[in-house]
């Protein structure tokens, strides 16, 4: 938080000045969660550190929903426990949690105002008139929704509904935000401008914990300090978000935060020099990649993103492979290239291209620098 | 949509007309017709009178009016608070009772009238639990038949609620009886508002049980509508039909605007 | 959001207050199952005390009970089938060959839900009596003798009744089913050269299979059980269950074997109503 914006006297600071601080650690330990026989969260063991934007990613199914759900109190364990700061709430019921809660159809009561919307969770705590009504108008005012507050819901826009939601939540001074899907509602340009609301309002609010569940990718990687991806009801892999963007820890990760190309690869030489690269090969080519522990005959994945392969090599692209070129599809600002690179397709995204763009079944040679580049290993499923 | 040429549609709406003419318009036309008749010989009645109203107005039809819109009303309020007050336990019990629970609710929907009547004449004639000859048992017969028809429209009411509403209340400290004050039932309100109006309808028109246990004193609409033409009266018993159809659709057209309204809001 | 259409199990292990649904279900048991359980106490029990199922026997051999079984059954089955066909060709005219005021006519016909049955009977009476319109001016226009319309007293003229007051309750689920059919579909079988018969056997009748099973078999239920329409046409030869119940009961006071016809026309309905539950939880899934 820089602190000269923080210097201004406006309402939103003042509120802000008021929660910093407020936000609690959550702390899932061993939690798993059944219906009947079918178990959709094994054990997970997750810390949310105070203050921190969690966002908990993986494809439908996988279980994200649960997680969220286990936090607020609506699914209970089968096994496990639950903390937020110092309180062990496995057991406690949704209402003595002190949480706020959004969710993907904003969930507005519809025979409501917008005020009393906001207002619901204090008047449901039984608060006194006069603080209601600061914390309706501040929290009105943090999401930018002042004017709005004698609509009805029905009378809002999407964006505008999901802004009073996030109002509503926050008007209850919660530990721990829960936002499970909150844009998916959302046209994509909507979208967009929520993803750097809520950005904003992070940095308002900095001691907010936050548990952000999506599927959408971009969303993650905006917001989030740390991502947890999830598949089949487990934690696939943790970390901060842009550690697990340049070195994910295995396929799955690689390929569902963000694009990347997989090149299946033999290790020669393991780490060398004080930034840890390994030689591999592929094919013909010796290439450089960031390493992590492998040994010289592993055979692995070397990991690199479409947007760092280029097609005009210079003096630091160390690493040079050559593929036939399958397709070209220009969409003005980027050009999309599929090349066949030793039988695994590679995908390029260009923003250069050479003078004469090469012919379709031609060898085209892509450079690339060991920088930006991970040695993954394939995933064993279980 | 499916018949595209002009002679083929207008054959269609012929068998439509046809149809819905001798089943639905003309009961409804004849019995308006009748209760306006002074007499009817011939094709059509010789004459037109109100007669058979003003009597509506007055002595025993009137009686019968009365009696009909106190059992409806209150039978349907009870029913209205078992009905939504069973649904609403329901959800908090485990899946395999609730389903078991949910089909022994609907029964009495299923059971004749007359049997559920039957009942009540051979389980309540003698004390401690007598109310054969009062009109308590006249109440508690239009409950019974009623009380599975509010409970299954609150309860598909209540499975159309998203379950999002009362989470998110919940997790802002909501316990549950102020949730269920503030978020369920208002949200509840047009599937109650209907249950109530339908259950009051169809206590209006109620006779198979009614005529097995009615006291003297408590002649319900549909009971008068039968002792008239069975008497031979038809043209009193026409009037007081259509004062029935008069006051059902009142109430459902009532209902609907405020249902609409509810709706709109 | 489907996701969390239920709650889980394991959640609603620890929620207090299962005992809430004590109140509405004592007082349904109290009301409804208790009398129900008497009556099958008394059809098997004779005056004694004791149980004995000579009576019950006897009832069930007897000419009047098998009467009114037979033309339970056969009224019944000649109106369900009635309301199939006269709400299918309704259904499928306000569905498909839409008119000016049709949403109009198909409300109005679903308001015949909520008044009274014996409506239709007495309007009937007017219409098709001994004295009605159509005897006395089939009677004047021909100097007849006698009046020549005469099914009203018959077991026609309670199908015929009884079709009039159910077939909504299939037309109702059937404008249901219809609203979900897609257009496109029957406009490309059209543009394509399909004939209107065609399109309804192949595309519209598989959509209404559900809803005119569910919608039927309500209506096996609710014939089974309807009394109002019996009772006001009053034939002689037309006496079902309900009505052989009432006269039994409230005629001749003879409550014994009232109990013992009651049982039987109970568990004819609570049959026909595990096929309507299975039907329409089929159609529900
Ligand atoms: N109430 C429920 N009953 C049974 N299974 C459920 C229930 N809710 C979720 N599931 C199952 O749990 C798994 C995980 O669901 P969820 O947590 O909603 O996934 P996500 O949010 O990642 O899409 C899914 O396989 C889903 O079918
Ligand atoms: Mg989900």
């Amino acid at each position: 938080m820089s602190v000269p914006a923080f210097t201004g006297s406006n309402v939103m600071d003042v509120d802000a000045a008021k929660i910093r601080g407020a936000g609690s650690n959550v702390h899932f330990d061993k939690v798993s969660v059944a219906y009947g026989a079918h178990v959709v969260l094994h054990p997970l063991t997750l810390d949310i550190a105070p203050g921190e934007i969690l966002a908990m990613i993986g494809p439908s199914g996988s279980g994200k929903t649960t997680a969220l759900r286990a936090v607020a109190g609506f699914v209970r364990p089968a096994s496990g426990r639950i903390r937020i700061g110092a309180t062990d709430v496995t057991d406690l019921p949704p209402y003595e949690r002190g949480l706020g809660m959004v969710v993907q159809n904003y969930a507005l009561f519809p025979h409501m105002r917008v005020e009393d919307n906001v207002a619901f969770g204090l008047r449901a705590q039984g608060a006194d008139k006069a603080l209601i009504g600061e914390r309706v108008k501040d929290s009105l005012a943090t999401v930018g929704m002042s004017g709005f507050a004698k609509r009805y819901p029905r009378e809002l826009s999407g964006g505008q509904q999901q802004r009073v939601a996030i109002a509503r939540a926050l008007a209850v001074r919660p530990r721990v935000l829960l936002l499970d899907e909150p844009l998916s509602a959302l046209d994509a340009q909507i979208r967009r401008n929520m993803v750097e609301e809520i950005a904003k309002l992070h940095r308002d609010l900095p001691g907010l914990t936050i548990l952000y569940v999506t599927h959408d990718q971009t969303e993650a990687l905006t917001l989030a300090d740390k991502i947890a991806i999830m598949r089949d009801g487990r934690v696939s892999s943790h970390g901060p978000t842009v550690e697990l963007y340049r070195l994910p820890p295995n396929r799955f990760t690689a390929e569902f935060l963000g694009r990347a190309n997989l090149l299946p690869v033999t290790v020669t030489e393991g780490a060398t020099g004080p930034k840890g690269f390994a030689t591999a090969r592929l094919g013909d080519a010796l290439l450089a990649g960031a390493a992590r522990g492998e040994k010289p005959g592993d055979k692995t994945l070397l990991c690199i993103r479409p947007q760092h392969l280029s097609l005009t090599g210079d003096e630091e692209h160390t690493n040079r492979i050559v593929g036939t070129l399958k397709e070209v599809h220009w969409q003005g600002e980027l050009t999309h290239l599929v090349l066949e690179v030793d039988g695994t397709p590679v995908r390029v995204s260009a923003t250069r291209l050479p003078v004469s763009l090469p012919e379709r079944g031609s060898a085209v040679p892509l450079f690339f620098t060991p920088g930006d580049t991970s040695l993954v290993p394939e995933d064993v499923r279980g | 949509m499916l018949v595209w040429s002009r002679p083929g549609r207008i054959v269609i709406w012929l068998v439509f007309t046809l149809l819905f003419g001798v089943l639905f318009l003309a009961p409804l036309a004849v019995i308006l017709l009748s209760s306006l008749a002074d007499q009817w010989n011939g094709v059509l009645p010789s004459g037109l009178t109100t007669e058979h109203y003003s009597d509506v107005v007055q002595g025993a039809a009137w009686k019968a009016v009365k009696a009909s819109l106190v059992t409806g009303f209150l039978a349907s309020a009870v029913a209205l608070v078992s009905g939504t007050w069973a649904a609403l336990a329901l959800r908090i019990q485990d899946a395999t009772l609730a389903r078991v629970l949910g089909v022994l609710f609907f029964i009495p929907s299923a059971v004749p009238s007359v049997s559920v009547g039957l009942g009540l004449l051979v389980a309540f004639s003698h004390p401690p639990l007598l109310l054969n000859g009062t009109i308590a048992i006249v109440m508690v017969a239009h409950f019974v038949l009623i009380s599975a028809f509010t409970f299954g429209n609150v309860s598909a009411g209540l499975a159309r609620l998203s379950p999002d509403f009362e989470q998110v209340a919940s997790s802002l400290g909501a316990r549950p009886a102020y949730r269920l004050r503030h978020v369920t039932l208002p949200l509840l309100a047009p599937y109650l508002v209907a249950a109530f109006g339908l259950s009051f309808a169809l206590s209006m028109g109620e006779l198979g049980a009614t005529v097995m246990v009615y006291p003297p004193g408590w002649v319900t609409l549909p009971v008068s509508i039968f002792s008239l033409t069975d008497r031979g009266d038809v043209f009193a018993g026409a009037a007081l039909t259509m004062v029935l159809v008069a006051v059902t659709l009142i109430l459902l057209l009532g209902l609907e605007r405020v249902t609409g309204r509810q709706a709109r809001s | 959001m489907a996701d969390a259409a239920v709650l889980p199990a394991p959640a609603a292990k620890r929620v207090p207050g299962r005992f809430w649904i004590v109140p509405p279900a004592a007082l349904l048991a109290l009301l409804f199952f208790y009398p129900l359980v008497l009556i099958v106490q008394q059809a098997f029990m004779d005056d004694s005390g004791m149980a004995n199922v000579g009576e019950f026997v006897r009832v069930l051999h007897a000419r009047f009970f098998l009467n009114a079984l037979i033309n339970t059954i056969t009224i019944s089955v000649t109106a369900t089938a009635g309301c199939l066909i006269v709400g299918l060709v309704l259904g499928l005219i306000l569905a498909f060959v839409p008119f000016p005021g049709s949403g109009v006519i198909a409300r109005l016909i679903d308001t015949f839900i909520a008044l009274p049955t014996f409506l239709v009977t007495l309007a009937f009476t007017f219409l098709y009596g001994s004295a009605g319109m159509l005897n006395a001016g089939l009677t004047e226009a021909f100097s007849l003798q006698a009046p020549p319309v005469n099914f009203l007293y018959s077991t026609w003229g309670v199908v015929l009744a009884e079709v009039t007051v159910y077939s909504p309750f299939v037309l109702r689920p059937l404008l249901a089913a219809f609203s979900l059919v897609d257009r496109g579909q029957i406009e490309a079988a059209s543009v394509l050269g399909a004939r209107p018969f065609r399109i309804v056997r192949q595309v519209i009748l598989p959509a209404a299979v559900p809803a005119l099973i569910a919608g039927g078999s309500l209506c096996l239920l609710l014939t089974v059980n309807e009394f109002g329409i019996v009772l006001f046409i009053g034939a002689k030869g037309v006496i079902t269950l309900p009505l052989l119940i009432y006269s039994k009961a409230i005629q001749e006071s003879a409550y014994q074997v009232a109990c013992i016809i009651a049982v039987i026309n109970i568990a004819l309905s609570l049959g026909l109503f595990g096929l309507y539950r299975f039907a329409a939880g089929r159609l529900g899934a």
